[in-house]
């Protein structure tokens, strides 16, 4: 990971373009994320009661097709920088590198799976 | 800059806040897939979120969430301007101060409303 404290420095820390491009990717997809996800937030907790997330509440919203775009596209972003979020983490706190590998394995394994069912769910209505 | 002071709480509560949201958002899509399964599925799961102790929750998750996202805005500063290093002790407190007062208006409504009796 990059530890950086300016573009300047992320560039000549980076490793590889895959790590600039990571460390990129975390400020664009944060910056839309701030508007996604505290739009939804207020949308569906704060305007709303979390109660009113009844069943067919969720199905009619999620029939529009641009509730779908903007549900998913928060899953999809949303998801990225957290699992990156969290391999900045890992590589921190876990020493050893066969543990690390295991540890990664499943941690990406069960975010796919997870990934994988919302956007079935998204795109099945 | 760094140790023992604001920037480094700044990075703690960014990483904690952020694995926190993560670990919500497997639950909560679990949780909202289970639309797939049909109505009885999902209000099994949705009538226990009924309970005050989940709103409760959700308080802390959106404190977390704003606490993320103004202080991410915080770090995009310090990354590509140069006078954002400079002055990132203040925008750490100006991040607490915002997401104080953003938590304190979400209580407000929440709890006003758990008490009106609507859950």
């Amino acid at each position: 990971m990059i530890r950086a404290r300016t573009f300047t420095d992320a560039r000549q820390q980076a490793h590889s373009n895959a790590e600039l491009n990571w460390w990129i990717f975390m400020r664009i997809s944060g910056l839309i994320l701030v508007f996604l996800v505290l739009g939804h937030i207020y949308m569906t907790f704060i305007q709303v009661s979390e109660a009113d997330a009844t069943y067919i509440a969720v199905v009619n919203k999620l029939q529009q097709p641009a509730w779908k775009f903007y549900d998913w596209t928060i899953l999809a972003l949303s998801l990225l920088h957290g699992v990156n979020g969290a391999r900045y983490s890992i590589e921190d706190y876990v020493r050893s590198r066969p543990n690390r590998a295991w540890v990664k394995t499943i941690f990406y394994t069960i975010s796919g799976v997870i990934f994988t069912l919302g956007s079935i769910g998204l795109f099945s209505i | 800059m760094y140790r023992g002071r604001e920037g480094q709480w700044a990075w703690v509560l960014h990483r904690l806040s952020g694995l926190a949201i993560l670990a919500y958002l497997l639950v909560h899509v679990i949780s909202i897939s289970l639309f797939m399964f049909g109505e009885q599925a999902y209000m099994a799961v949705h009538h226990t979120y009924e309970l005050p102790i989940f709103s409760l929750g959700l308080i802390a998750v959106t404190a977390g969430v704003v606490y993320h996202s103004l202080n991410g805005l915080r770090i995009i500063v310090m990354d590509f301007t140069g006078m954002g290093v400079l002055y990132q002790r203040q925008m750490f407190w100006g991040v607490i101060a915002l997401t104080l007062l953003a938590t304190a208006y979400t209580s407000f409504v929440v709890i006003g409303r758990l008490l009106g009796g609507e859950a």
